[in-house]
């Protein structure tokens, strides 16, 4: 995620999702912490059997948009009662009621835009990589479990071994990921 | 998350507790004696009960009816293991038809509409659209109409447990759409012609929207209790889970944004156009106690349940998501008693026997509509083709 220097490591080429997402939570539980699963549909149980963690864009989603809150009451307060006080309607100058389409405007605006920044940012996108693909068919029908070589315990026999165990049906040494 | 390890898929036969048959009939009786004690003392608050305790319970049966057409409709596969308890909410249509047939007797001490000497008030059409008769006709319209469609849908459900027949879950489809159409329809006309011609002077065109977002969202509070007691209970196992009680408390909390937004759009236009004849409904409700009871809607139906449904675990929660929907229920209540009573008594909210008896009266015949239904059936549509969408669903994160 985000890293600059490309990693090497090892995948294994599964076929089917059931098999993959058992093999992500055994080789879990075999001591390796820094799998990434492949796959090109998102599977339902992955992120539990590959231990990822939930995000925290959902906190960042409601403090942004918290602040965007905050930023419409101060906004429609300085515009309508200290910039420029203008009476409509024999309103108010402050009325709360007109104000309240532009709080929540702005409250999904910035929940919205920093959501999606935080999201890139995390992932660190844009990521323009010029490592060659594991495997062409990780975009359209087979799925993969790479194991890279900075993983605690790592030894390629071993990782070999543990991912024909489970189902391998093809094991690729990769040089960067 | 462990969503991996598959509990044995097993059901047994629903046994109603001992205490809730018991309480329900005695709630029944309470209404009972309700009716026929305010028939002789006060029959004007009697009726006004009544009307406020009728709409609750019709607006849940029929919310349930609608969150299973909505279901069918978008061909959805998550709800399977509990549709059933929905459709156990529509087992009290049949009373709802003869409830609206007795309220008619009440039309007298509600509406001005029944009286001929307000016809001044009864500008343009509505003298025509507010015949008594006319209004009796969409009213049983409407609770026939939504039996007929409980019929098709329900009965093709529990036949499904037999049968197993695939085309019944394709039949019923059309069933839906049919009936999201008749809903979108007859409900609207079913508040304007109940709750909103009890000022006839009076009228806005979002109403029936603004009785159909409150009756989803207090549905979705009755189903997420109701799946909450089936998941920790004896009679299913694997089937409910906390997988299905997170997706009703995310509709629950849906909903309880979109009766905000509709509430407030029925407000804020009001209150910028300043159209003495619109905003008589507001200023009605914005004085002397009827303030509290308007702030208290925004904060209490709003505000404090959107923020306890905001995290993900505040809906796997079984007690935060209970304690919201009860919240959220009494909430329903306490709205439709918003909209009718400010125009009885112009002052101080009244709230005593009347209210309660007549509310645990229609909460009997409820609930013994709905266990009556889930001792019948079986509680879990086990033979729909979708089962194993929904034994297998999980909320990923």
């Amino acid at each position: 995620m985000g890293k600059k220097r490309a990693i090497g490591g090892i995948a294994g080429i599964f076929l089917n999702e059931h098999v993959v997402v058992n093999a992500a939570r055994e080789v879990r539980a075999s001591g390796f912490t820094k799998l990434e699963a492949i796959s090109p549909y998102p599977i339902h149980a992955m992120e539990e059997a590959c231990g990822i963690k939930r995000s925290v864009i959902p906190y960042v989603t409601f403090i942004s948009g918290f602040i965007g809150l905050a930023l419409a009451v101060a906004m429609t307060y300085f515009i309508s009662v200290t910039d420029w006080p203008l009476v409509i309607g024999g309103k108010p100058l402050f009325s709360l009621p007109a104000f309240v389409p532009i709080m929540f405007e702005l409250t999904v605006l910035f929940a919205a835009l920093c959501s999606v920044g935080a999201f890139m940012a995390f992932c660190g996108m844009p990521k323009i990589s010029s490592a060659p693909p594991i495997h062409k068919d990780l975009t359209c029908d087979k799925f993969a479990i790479f194991i890279p070589e900075n993983d605690t315990g790592f030894n390629f026999e071993r990782a070999e071994k543990l991912l024909k165990d489970l189902g391998a049906v093809e094991i690729k040494k990769v040089m960067e990921f | 998350m462990g969503s991996s390890h598959h509990q044995e898929l097993k059901i047994s036969k629903f046994e109603a507790p001992q205490a809730l048959k018991t309480a329900a009939y005695v709630g029944v009786f309470i209404g009972l004696i309700g009716v026929v004690f305010g028939l002789l003392k006060n029959p004007e608050r009697m009726w006004t009960s009544y009307l406020v305790a009728f709409f609750f319970f019709a607006s849940i049966a029929s919310g349930a009816m609608f969150f299973l057409a909505v279901s069918y409709a978008a061909k959805a596969g998550w709800h399977t293991s509990i549709k059933r308890l929905a459709e156990s909410f529509t087992s009290y249509l049949p009373y709802m038809v003869v409830a609206s047939i007795v309220l008619m007797f009440g039309f007298g001490y509600l509406y001005a509409w029944d009286d001929p000497t307000q016809a001044h008030r009864m500008t343009g059409g509505k003298a025509v659209y507010l015949n008594p008769w006319f209004v009796s006709v969409r009213l049983l319209a409407f609770g026939l109409g939504s039996l007929a469609f409980k019929r098709l849908l329900v009965g093709n459900s529990i036949k499904q447990d037999q049968t197993g027949d695939v085309e019944l879950t394709h039949k019923n489809i059309s069933g839906s759409i049919g009936y999201i159409a008749f809903f979108a329809i007859f409900f609207t006309l079913f508040s304007f012609d109940l709750l909103m011609s009890l000022l006839p002077s009076w009228y806005s065109t979002i109403f029936g929207i603004y009785a159909f977002s409150g009756a989803i969202q207090s549905t979705f509070a009755l189903l997420a209790i109701v799946v909450v007691y089936f998941k920790n209970s004896k009679f299913v196992s694997g089937y409910i889970t906390v997988e299905h009680q997170h997706d009703v408390g995310k509709f629950m909390k849906g909903f309880t944004i979109f009766w905000a937004y509709i509430a407030f759009s029925q407000f804020m236009l009001i209150w910028y156009a300043n159209i003495p004849e619109e905003t008589e409904f507001y200023l009605m409700r914005s004085h002397s106690g009827w303030l509290g009871v308007s702030f208290g809607l925004l904060i209490f139906r709003f505000i404090v349940p959107f923020l306890a449904l905001l995290p993900r675990e505040a809906k796997r929660n079984d007690a935060n998501l209970v304690a919201v929907s009860i919240l959220i229920l009494i909430m329903q209540y306490v709205d439709i008693y918003w909209l009718v009573y400010p125009n009885f008594n112009d002052g101080v909210p009244q709230f005593g026997f009347y209210e309660i008896a007549l509310f645990v009266g229609f909460a009997g015949l409820f609930i013994t509509a709905a266990t009556k239904f889930l001792t019948k059936n079986n509680i879990v549509a086990i033979k729909d083709p979708r089962m194993h969408e929904s034994t297998n669903h999980h909320v990923t994160y």
